[in-house]
């Protein structure tokens, strides 16, 4: 189970899944950025002069730092923190209240291996003893939504992510183009009576029979975002597996067909070497993250209530650069909150500060605030 | 009944033949004597399991055989891969040139002057050759344990140089001791341009070291996460790593150490206290590294892991571990405990993506140039030389269950004769033995996917529910076959 601890102030209100309301129920979106993201250059503690001794090359000026161009500093948030201007799109979120940030926060494993920290952290546990199960599978397990359709919860990509194993069967979905099998109706018949056949003791196979139904009726051809309504800016999905991934997640979402969970990874995160400070490698990754996050968030604007996105990473990076103009492995992390019912427009947690002293093991962010601490809020708290 | 070999040898000529001379099957009648109900005898099903862990999904003549001279000596003929003849193989490689060149001559191929580097020709011959090795080489124990060691030892094809180096590493890393020394295996790896250049060891200067090989070297390569070292021995191993590097202009692609990027300072590893000797330092650690318990350990576990099961028996890593440390890493003698003592114990594994479009396509003696199933292995998720991260594609059976539909769509395909370059033909396999009665030719193709028939129950009834969505007789036995390589049963090995 997820730690149950006492409510914290600083997210009141973060809904989700009340029972018995699928298939028009609540969504939850989870965004894994893998490869232990850099957070401390995505949400940029500006107000930090040890921030600046660290990063000689890699930091993202302040925002009023006259000698660097405008596009290149960071966009204040709050005095103290700013987004690197490749998170922009995500300020409109953000001025209405409907992101939240939880900075330094992250796991207590200190190996410092991706795959260690990855592994604990999608079982949502401190150490190999703990259930091998997922704790999105655990906790819809545990979550009586009378839901039974075989899209409750998708792992996008070709793997299903381990957070998502448990009881419940997940599917993997990488193109709801692909989903179908071919071929014209009598072949069709033939493969499906084959299929049924060979599958009928066998909950995968019934299931995927079953969303290959669900999903004949959908068109992502046609699909238009927002239903095509007119919006302030065009609603676009960036042209990356990132985006295609949302922008079926909306598909789903807006088809009613019961998606409690959507798992989606967006990978490369691990930059030892020439990450890039306003332009490159991880800019490229921040701007796909923001632009995606941003039209997912504009097209669902009139399913605000009943949709959270999260976002978390392994760990974090040293807080200082290393000499190849990148990071290695460090430890605290951020994550990021969106939907109607977040408690938006602040950063939130505890700030450990980045000073000597204030950094842990080889110089890296403390963590202040458990990411379990955050999930359980976003999966137990229920709207007022 | 069991074929000999010289019978099957026989055989073997008339099923090729058979496609233009339907009529053979008499011929066949008089040359084997009793006719069998199947051309291939129905194994065992611990027999059946073997062979699917020693191979990519057995081969009509490998299940001869297997039952020809059993199990060990299976075994040992595999092992000692160099003394079997892989002409046939071979000459299907002959056009993927870049395999067989070095990185600087790679690098040249690419070089297309003005428009930038082709950066998908050798990433392309890789792949196909990989595929047509694991299909067509009949040293298959030695394709198994270079996907293994691939998967170990992996590299992102896509990442920087590495659309020139890794084809040199697959050849003088991999495969060239994929059956030989673990150490020198590592040690090949450590000096591999294409490792340092992925790990980033490439940037690992004394003014600035970078952790990222050291981590990996002692986490995922030999002593494993919880083999015992410390951010202080990822720290200390990266010291000794600075200054190993690849030639970026002469040479190109070439490994060097530079001492002026070195580190001259004494070093600390794991408790070692190791004194500046330039780039005998890090070698120093890598024999250490090698010798470790832990190593042995990790490194049985996983190949316990890869041919056993999940969740391996203990007993048999204990002893294969034992064996590691006993012949300072010899693979072949690891894996004669592993598979003698272990695989009477293995349980299911489900079947991974290259290893189940592999199985389908070798048990019917499809044709193929394989280059086609790319696509499809792209959408099941198993692109080899495309695993992002240092981990390599995961080995257990959960990671992989939940996305069968390109699975279905591959079976469908492949028996529509839709997959470009990949022909099979099922009358031609079955003539030899076909009486024309669908329900043994069910048995006949259900025997050589999933080692034996189906019960006559499950069988009739399969054949009556594709009847009843109207298919003709013909179609029934295709659809029938396509739906044996998309069940559950076919999906584990």
């Amino acid at each position: 189970m997820l730690t149950q601890l006492p409510t914290k102030t600083w997210l009141p209100r973060l809904s989700f899944a009340p029972v018995n309301t699928a298939p028009r129920g609540d969504t939850l979106v989870v965004v894994f950025l893998r490869g232990a993201a850099d957070v401390l250059n995505m949400v940029v503690p500006h107000g930090e002069d040890a921030y600046y001794q660290l990063r000689p090359s890699l930091g993202i000026a302040r925002p009023d730092d006259s000698k660097t161009k405008k596009e290149e500093r960071t966009v204040d948030l709050d005095g103290f923190f700013g987004f690197h201007p490749n998170l922009s799109p995500l300020l409109e979120a953000w001025q209405s209240e409907q992101l939240a940030i939880i900075h330094a926060c992250g796991a207590p494993d200190e190996s410092r291996s991706h795959f260690k920290a990855m592994e604990l952290m999608e079982r949502g546990v401190d150490d190999e003893r703990g259930p091998a199960s997922g704790w999105i599978g655990r906790h819809l397990a545990t979550l009586n939504t009378g839901n039974t359709s075989p899209l409750r919860a998708v792992g996008m990509g070709t793997r299903p992510q381990r957070s998502l194993s448990g009881t419940v069967p997940v599917s993997a979905l990488r193109s709801i183009a692909d989903f179908h099998l071919g071929g014209d109706q009598r072949a069709l018949q033939q493969m499906r009576a084959a299929l049924s056949t060979v599958y009928q003791n066998d909950l995968m196979g019934q299931e995927t029979l079953s969303i290959m139904d669900t999903l004949e009726k959908l068109d992502p051809a046609k699909y238009q975002p927002f239903g095509g309504l007119r919006t302030a800016s065009p609603i676009t999905y960036p042209d990356s597996e990132f985006g295609l991934a949302l922008k079926q997640t909306a598909m789903l979402i807006k088809a009613e067909v019961g998606l409690e969970v959507s798992a989606i990874d967006l990978g490369g995160w691990d930059t030892h070497f020439a990450q890039g400070s306003s332009t490159g490698l991880m800019p490229n990754l921040m701007k796909d993250l923001a632009e995606g996050l941003a039209a997912f968030h504009a097209d669902m604007a009139d399913h605000q209530n009943q949709l959270t996105t999260v976002t978390m990473s392994e760990f974090g990076r040293r807080a200082s650069e290393n000499g190849s103009l990148g990071t290695d492995h460090g430890h605290g992390s951020m994550m990021m909150v969106l939907g109607g019912n977040v408690d938006g427009g602040k950063v939130h947690g505890q700030w450990p500060g980045l000073e000597e002293g204030q950094l842990i093991g080889p110089g890296d962010l403390a963590v202040t605030t458990d990411y379990r601490d955050v999930l359980s809020e976003v999966l137990t708290q229920t709207p007022e | 009944m069991t074929l000999s070999r010289r019978d099957f040898l026989k055989l073997a000529s008339l099923v090729s033949a058979s496609a233009a001379l339907s009529s053979c099957a008499p011929v066949y009648r008089r040359i084997a004597g009793d006719l069998p109900t199947l051309p291939w005898a129905a194994l065992g099903a611990g027999d059946f399991l073997a062979l699917n862990r020693l191979t990519f999904g057995p081969r009509v003549e490998e299940r001869v055989r297997f039952s020809e001279i059993g199990l060990q000596n299976y075994i040992e003929e595999q092992l000692d891969f160099e003394s079997i003849n892989d002409f046939d193989c071979d000459l299907q490689l002959m056009p993927f040139k870049t395999i067989r060149m070095d990185a600087n001559e790679i690098e040249g191929v690419s070089n297309q002057l003005f428009d930038g580097y082709d950066r998908e020709r050798a990433p392309q011959e890789l792949r196909q050759a990989t595929l047509l090795r694991q299909m067509y080489s009949k040293r298959q124990l030695y394709e198994v344990m270079t996907e293994f060691w691939s998967d170990h030892f992996n590299i992102f094809m896509d990442k920087e140089k590495e659309f020139f180096l890794k084809s040199v590493d697959d050849r003088e890393v991999i495969r060239k001791h994929a059956l030989g020394n673990f150490r020198d295996l590592v040690w090949a790896s450590a000096h591999s341009p294409a490792m340092l250049v992925y790990l980033d060891n490439q940037a690992n200067e004394q003014s600035h070291p970078n952790e990222n090989y050291a981590r990996e070297l002692m986490e995922l390569h030999t002593l494993g996460v919880d083999g015992g070292y410390s951010q202080q021995d990822v720290m200390e191993l990266a010291r000794c790593l600075t200054g190993w590097k690849v030639k970026e202009h002469f040479w190109l692609g070439e490994f060097t150490f530079d001492k002026n990027l070195h580190d001259t300072g004494t070093k600390n590893v794991l408790g070692l206290s190791i004194q500046p000797s330039g780039v005998e330092e890090a070698e120093q650690v890598i024999e250490m590294l090698v010798k470790h318990p832990s190593t042995a350990r990790f490194i049985s576990t996983k190949l316990a892991r890869r041919f056993l099961a999940d969740d391996p028996p203990q007993e048999i890593i204990e002893k294969a571990a034992q064996t590691f440390l006993a012949t300072k890493g010899d693979i072949k003698s690891v894996l004669r405990v592993i598979l003698l003592d272990g695989l009477p114990l293995a349980q299911p594994k489900y079947k991974r993506p290259a290893n189940f479009v592999l199985s389908a396509l070798r048990m019917l003696n499809v044709e193929t140039d394989a280059a086609a199933l790319h696509d499809y292995l792209v959408r099941m998720g198993q692109v080899a030389f495309n695993w992002p991260t240092p981990d390599g594609y995961p080995d257990r059976s959960e990671p992989w269950q939940g996305n069968l539909m390109p699975r279905w769509q591959f079976a469908f395909a492949l028996i529509r004769n839709e997959i470009n370059d990949t022909k099979h033909n099922l009358q031609s396999l079955l003539d030899v033995a076909s009486n024309g009665i669908l329900q043994d030719d069910v048995d006949s193709i259900t025997s050589l996917l999933l080692g034996t028939p189906l019960e006559r129950v499950t069988r009739d009834g399969l054949i009556d529910t594709v009847r009843a969505a109207g298919s003709t007789e013909e179609e029934t036995l295709q659809v029938i076959t396509a739906s044996i390589i998309a069940s559950p049963a076919f999906q584990w090995r």
